[in-house]
C-alpha cells in the first residue's frame, strides 16, 4: 500500500515537530497524582470491601437468638460467623494478590486480564455478601416463624387465609427484587463508565487471536 | 539514591519524549487532552521505572508502558471534544520536492488512521515506528502470525476509508 509507505516516511521524518517538555516540567509531572482507572478501581474496591465487611460484622444476631431462648441456634451462628471471617480474609488476600500483579510492563492483553481479574474478585465478594443476605432473609423468616412466639398470630392467619400468605410472600419477594435492582443499576453505572473502554479493547484483542 | 533515580529518569524521558508525544497525538484530539495523557504516561513510566533494569533500551521499555497507559489505564477527560478533523502534522515545512498531491494524500491518510480503534492504532503506531512483528505481538500479547494477519486487515480497512467506493 503506497499511501502507507508515504505515511511511514512522513511519520519518521517528523520526529521533532513536537513542542518539547522541559526537565523541570517532567519533575513536576512525576509528583502529580495519577488518575488512571487502576487507581479508581483500587479506591472503589477498598470502599466496597470495607463496607461489606462492616455490614457483616455489624449484623450481630446474638441478642435476637438469646431472646428466642434457643441456644443451639447461637452455636450454629457462631460457626457461621467464623466461616464468614475466613471468607473475608480469603477475599482480601486474593484482592491484594491480584492487585499487585497489575503492572504496566505486562503485555496489553495481560494487563487487561489482570485488571479484570482484580475486579472480578471484588465482584465475587459483593455477590457472596448479597447471597448471604438473601439466605439470611430466608433463614430469618423461617426462624421467626418456627421459634418466635410473637409471630404465632401471623402464622395462624397465614395458615387460614391464602391471601395473607400471598401478600406476605409477595412483599418478601418484592423487597429482595428491589434490593437487587438497585445494586444492579448502581454497578452497571459505576463500572460501565469505568470499564467500558477496557472491555471493548479487550474483546478486540481477544478477537485477533481467535 | 532516590534523587539519583529521579534525575536519571527525568533525563532519559526528556531525551525520549517524542515517543510519548506520538502516542498522545494518535490517541487524543486536542492540546489539553494531549497534555493530560502525556502527564499520565509520565506518571506511569515513573512508577514502573524502579523495575526497569536497563537490559533493554529505555525507549523499547517506554513503548510498552506508554501504549498500555494510552489503551488501558487512561480515562479520557471530559474536556476532550471529539473532532474528526485531524491535522497530523503540526509544523509542516515544505520540502524542496514539495508535492501537492502527496501532501493531500498524507492528510487523508492521517485522518484515516485517526478513525481506527484503539488496538488498531497501536498496531499501526508500532508499524510506523518500524517495530518488527515479534515486538508488536509481544507488546500486545497476541501471536506473531495473528499480528501480521491483523496488520493486513488494517491496511484493507485504511484502503476502504480512503476509497469507500472501491474504485
Amino acid at each position: 500500500m503506497k499511501e502507507l509507505d508515504l505515511l511511514k516516511k512522513d511519520w519518521q521524518k517528523n520526529q521533532n515537530s513536537f513542542e518539547q517538555v522541559s526537565e523541570t516540567e517532567i519533575y513536576k509531572m512525576i509528583h502529580k497524582k495519577s488518575s488512571s482507572i487502576v487507581k479508581w478501581i483500587l479506591i472503589i474496591s477498598v470502599l466496597e470491601l470495607s463496607l461489606w465487611t462492616l455490614i457483616s460484622v455489624a449484623f450481630n444476631t446474638d441478642d435476637y437468638f438469646k431472646k428466642l431462648k434457643h441456644d443451639e441456634l447461637i452455636f450454629y451462628f457462631k460457626i457461621l460467623n467464623v466461616f464468614s471471617y475466613v471468607v473475608i480474609f480469603i477475599f482480601i488476600y486474593l484482592f491484594y494478590k491480584n492487585y499487585i500483579a497489575i503492572t504496566t510492563t505486562s503485555s496489553t492483553k495481560q494487563l487487561m486480564k489482570d485488571i479484570l481479574k482484580t475486579r472480578k474478585t471484588v465482584q465475587c465478594y459483593v455477590g457472596y455478601n448479597l447471597a448471604m443476605i438473601v439466605l439470611g432473609l430466608i433463614v430469618g423468616f423461617v426462624i421467626a416463624f418456627a421459634y418466635n412466639p410473637e409471630t404465632i398470630a401471623l402464622k395462624s392467619k397465614i395458615a387460614e387465609n391464602g391471601t395473607v400468605m400471598a401478600i406476605t410472600f409477595g412483599v418478601l419477594f418484592l423487597t429482595i427484587l428491589v434490593f437487587f435492582g438497585i445494586f444492579w443499576l448502581f454497578y452497571r453505572l459505576l463500572y460501565g463508565i469505568l470499564l467500558r473502554r477496557l472491555y471493548t479493547n479487550y474483546k478486540e484483542l481477544k478477537k485477533i487471536d481467535l | 539514591m532516590s534523587q539519583n533515580l529521579e534525575h536519571s529518569f527525568v533525563q532519559q524521558l526528556q531525551a525520549n519524549q517524542n515517543i510519548i508525544h506520538k502516542i498522545c497525538r494518535l490517541y487524543t484530539n486536542g492540546e489539553d487532552a494531549h497534555k493530560d495523557l502525556f502527564q499520565e504516561i509520565t506518571i506511569q513510566l515513573w512508577k514502573a521505572f524502579p523495575k526497569f533494569r536497563g537490559d533493554s533500551k529505555f525507549s523499547t521499555w517506554a513503548y510498552r508502558v506508554a501504549l498500555n497507559t494510552a489503551i488501558t489505564l487512561y480515562r479520557k477527560s471530559k474536556r476532550t471534544i471529539a473532532t474528526i478533523e485531524f491535522e497530523g502534522r503540526q509544523h509542516f515545512t515544505p520540502d524542496i520536492d514539495y508535492n501537492y498531491e502527496e501532501e493531500e494524500q498524507l492528510k487523508l491518510m492521517y485522518q484515516a488512521v485517526y478513525q481506527l480503534n484503539d488496538i488498531e492504532k497501536a498496531l499501526i503506531f508500532m508499524y510506523l515506528e518500524d517495530k518488527d512483528y515479534q515486538e508488536i505481538a509481544e507488546t500486545l500479547g497476541i501471536s506473531e502470525v495473528n499480528a501480521r494477519v491483523k496488520m493486513n486487515r488494517i491496511k484493507g480497512k485504511l484502503k476502504k476509508i480512503l476509497n469507500p467506493l472501491g474504485t
